[in-house]
C-alpha cells in the first residue's frame, strides 16, 4: 500500500512550530528569468498564470512590456530583467506571470520557470554586494541554496512602487 | 643402144630365104652368064648394093641382069622403106621403154608420151597409155590418201597422245578426288560428332533454360508477393502515423491538463501559504499535487520525444516502402526483361538443338553419300586406269600408223603423176 500524496506530505513536514522557535525562517516565492534565479517574499505574491502575448503601451519606459487582463482586471506587465537593467525577458511559450501585490498595487511580472514556495533560514540571508549598481537598490540580499545555486532576494514592494514612479513620472 | 642388134639378124633371116634358091640356078649357065653370077653372089652373100653389069652381058642375060637390077632397086628401095619404118618403130618403142624406163627407175609417170600410126602398135601403146593414165590416177588418188592419212594419222597421234595425257590426269585427278572424298567422310564424320555434341548441350541448356524460366516466373511472383506486402506495410505505416498522431493529439490535451493543474497547485500552494499556520498541510499538499503536475509533465514531454522518434521511425519506414516498392517494380520489370530473354534463349537453344539434330542426320547422310561417292571413285579410278592403258595403246597404235602412213607417203612420193 502505497501511501497516498497528502499521507507522505503530512508525514515528511517538519514541526515547524519548533523549528520556528529554534531558528527563524521566511517563505519565498523563487522564479527563473533569463540567467538569474530569482525569490520573492512569497506574501507579495497573490497568483500565477500563463503570460498571455501583454498589450504594448505607448510612451511606456522599456520595462513596462504592456499590459494584460486578469479576472476582469488590466494589470501592467513588468520585466524586471530590464527594470534591474540585467538584460531583458525573452517572453517564449510556457511562459509564466505572476501577479505582485503591495498596499493596493497589483503588477504582473514576466517569470520563465515558477520553482515554487520554499521557506529560508534568515540566518542563510547574505547582504546584497555593494558597489552602488543600480540593480543592488532592489536587492534585500543572497542566499546560497544547495538546489537552487545563487538567489537573488528582490524586494518586490520597493520595485513595484519604483516603477509605479517611473511610470506616473512620465 | 641395144635395140640396133636385134633388128639386122631378123632382116637376114626374112631375106635368105628368096636369095639363096637363085644362086644355083645362076652357075649352071656358061661364061655369059659370069657378071651376073658375080652380082647374084655378091647380092646373095647380103651386098644388096651390088648391081648386075648389064653392059657386059647380052642376051636373055642382059634381060635377066636387067630384072636382077630392078628387082634389087625395089628390094633396096623395100629395104629403105622397111629400114625407116623400123627406124620410126625403134624411135616409138625407145620412147616407150624410156617412158617405162623412168616409171620403173624414177616412179615417173607424167614422162610416158608415145603415139604411132602404127597400125600394129598403135592398140599396143594405147594400152600402155591407158594402163599409165590409171596408174596415174592410182597414183594421185593414193598420194592425196596417203597425205590425208598421214595427217589424219598425226590428229589421231596427237589425240591419242592428249587422250593419253589427259587419262592419265583424270586418273591423278580421280586419285586426288577419292583422296578428298575420303577426308571428307573423315571431315563429315568429325562434322557428325560435333553436331551430336551440340544438340546434346543444346538439351541440357534448354533444360537449364527451361528450369530457369521457373525461377524467373518464381521471382516474379515473390516480386509481386513482396509489392503487395509492401502495400501492406505501407498502410499499416499510414495507420499507425494517424494513430500516433491521435496520441500526440492526447498528449496535448494531457499536458494542457497537467500545466493548468501546475498552475492550480502553485496558486492552492500560495493561497495555503496566506492562509498562515491553518493553511500549512495544504501548501504542502499543494506542492506535492505540483510536483504530480510536472511529472505528468515530464512523462508527456518523454511521450512527445517518442512520438517524434516513431514519425521519424515511420517516415524512415514509409520511405524505405517506398524505395521497397520501386525496387519491387524494377525486379519484376527485370524479371519480366529475364523472362523474355529466357524464352528467346528458349526458343534459340529449340533451333539450335533441331539444327543440330538436322545437321547430324545430313551429315549422316551425307557420310553414306560419301562412301558411295568413294566406291563410285575407285570403280571410276579402275575404268580410268583401263582407259590409260587402252589409250597408251591406241597412242602405240596411233604412232605406227603415222609411222605407215609416213612410209605410205614416201613410198608414194617415188610416183610422179604430174
Amino acid at each position: 500500500m502505497h501511501p497516498t500524496p497528502l499521507q507522505r506530505a503530512l508525514a515528511e513536514a517538519p514541526d515547524t512550530a519548533r523549528a520556528q522557535a529554534a531558528r527563524p525562517e521566511e517563505e519565498f516565492f523563487i522564479f527563473t528569468l533569463g540567467p538569474l534565479t530569482m525569490a520573492v517574499t512569497s506574501q507579495h505574491v497573490r497568483e500565477v498564470t500563463r503570460l498571455t502575448q501583454p498589450t504594448p503601451l505607448p510612451r511606456a519606459p522599456s520595462f513596462l512590456v504592456g499590459v494584460v487582463g486578469s479576472r476582469g482586471q488590466v494589470l501592467p506587465v513588468v520585466d524586471l530583467l530590464r527594470f534591474l537593467q540585467q538584460g531583458e525577458a525573452k517572453v517564449l511559450g510556457g511562459a509564466r506571470m505572476f501577479i505582485g501585490e503591495s498596499s493596493g498595487l497589483i503588477v504582473g511580472f514576466v517569470a520563465d520557470q515558477v520553482v515554487g514556495l520554499r521557506r529560508i533560514f534568515v540566518a542563510d540571508k547574505l547582504p546584497p554586494p555593494a558597489g552602488g549598481l543600480a540593480a543592488s537598490e532592489f536587492l534585500s540580499g543572497l542566499v546560497q541554496h544547495r538546489e537552487l545555486g545563487t538567489l537573488s532576494l528582490i524586494d518586490l514592494p520597493k520595485v513595484m512602487h519604483a516603477a509605479r514612479a517611473l511610470v506616473v513620472r512620465r | 643402144m641395144p635395140d640396133s642388134s636385134p633388128t639386122p639378124p631378123k632382116k637376114p633371116k626374112k631375106s635368105p630365104p628368096p636369095a639363096a634358091p637363085e644362086v644355083p640356078a645362076m652357075v649352071s649357065a656358061d661364061g655369059a652368064m659370069t657378071p651376073l653370077l658375080a652380082s647374084l653372089n655378091a647380092l646373095s652373100n647380103g651386098r644388096l648394093d651390088a648391081r648386075v653389069d648389064v653392059a657386059a652381058l647380052t642376051g636373055e642375060a642382059a634381060e635377066a641382069g636387067r630384072l636382077v637390077n630392078l628387082l634389087m632397086d625395089r628390094v633396096e628401095s623395100r629395104v629403105a622403106e622397111s629400114e625407116v619404118r623400123k627406124e620410126r618403130t625403134r624411135v616409138i618403142v625407145e620412147q616407150a621403154i624410156g617412158g617405162l624406163d623412168a616409171l620403173v627407175r624414177q616412179g615417173e609417170l607424167a614422162a610416158f608420151e608415145a603415139r604411132t600410126d602404127d597400125a600394129v602398135l598403135s592398140p599396143l601403146l594405147d594400152g600402155f597409155s591407158k594402163v599409165i593414165e590409171t596408174l596415174r590416177t592410182f597414183v594421185r588418188e593414193i598420194n592425196e590418201a596417203a597425205l590425208r592419212l598421214s595427217s589424219s594419222a598425226n590428229e589421231v597421234l596427237a589425240a591419242s597422245t592428249q587422250h593419253e595425257s589427259s587419262s592419265t590426269e583424270q586418273a591423278a585427278a580421280i586419285h586426288e578426288t577419292t583422296a578428298t572424298m575420303e577426308e571428307l567422310k573423315h571431315a563429315s564424320a568429325q562434322i557428325a560428332e560435333n553436331a551430336g555434341a551440340v544438340a546434346r548441350v543444346a538439351e541440357e541448356t534448354l533444360n537449364s533454360a527451361r528450369s530457369g524460366r521457373g525461377a524467373i516466373a518464381e521471382f516474379i511472383q515473390a516480386m509481386q508477393q513482396i509489392r503487395a506486402d509492401g502495400v501492406a506495410v505501407s498502410e499499416s505505416i499510414t495507420k499507425l502515423l494517424r494513430r500516433v498522431e491521435r496520441i500526440g493529439t492526447v498528449v496535448d490535451v494531457i499536458d494542457e491538463i497537467a500545466d493548468r493543474s501546475d498552475l492550480l497547485a502553485l496558486n492552492a500552494a500560495l493561497e495555503g501559504s496566506r492562509a498562515g499556520e491553518a493553511g500549512k498541510g495544504f501548501s504542502i499538499v499543494a506542492a506535492e499535487m505540483r510536483r504530480l503536475a510536472e511529472n505528468v509533465l515530464d512523462s508527456t514531454k518523454e511521450i512527445k520525444n517518442l512520438i517524434t522518434e516513431i514519425r521519424e521511425a515511420t517516415a524512415a519506414a514509409a520511405t524505405a516502402a517506398d524505395a521497397s516498392r520501386q525496387a519491387t517494380d524494377a525486379g519484376e520489370r527485370l524479371g519480366s526483361v529475364a523472362a523474355s530473354a529466357v524464352e528467346g534463349i528458349l526458343s534459340g537453344v529449340q533451333e539450335t538443338s533441331d539444327a543440330a539434330r538436322v545437321i547430324n542426320l545430313a551429315t549422316q547422310q551425307q557420310r553414306t553419300a560419301t562412301e558411295q561417292v568413294v566406291a563410285s571413285m575407285g570403280e571410276i579410278e579402275d575404268v580410268t586406269r583401263q582407259t590409260t592403258q587402252a589409250s597408251k595403246q591406241a597412242t602405240g597404235a596411233a604412232a605406227e600408223l603415222t609411222q605407215l602412213a609416213g612410209r605410205l607417203s614416201e613410198l608414194i612420193k617415188r610416183f610422179k603423176a604430174d
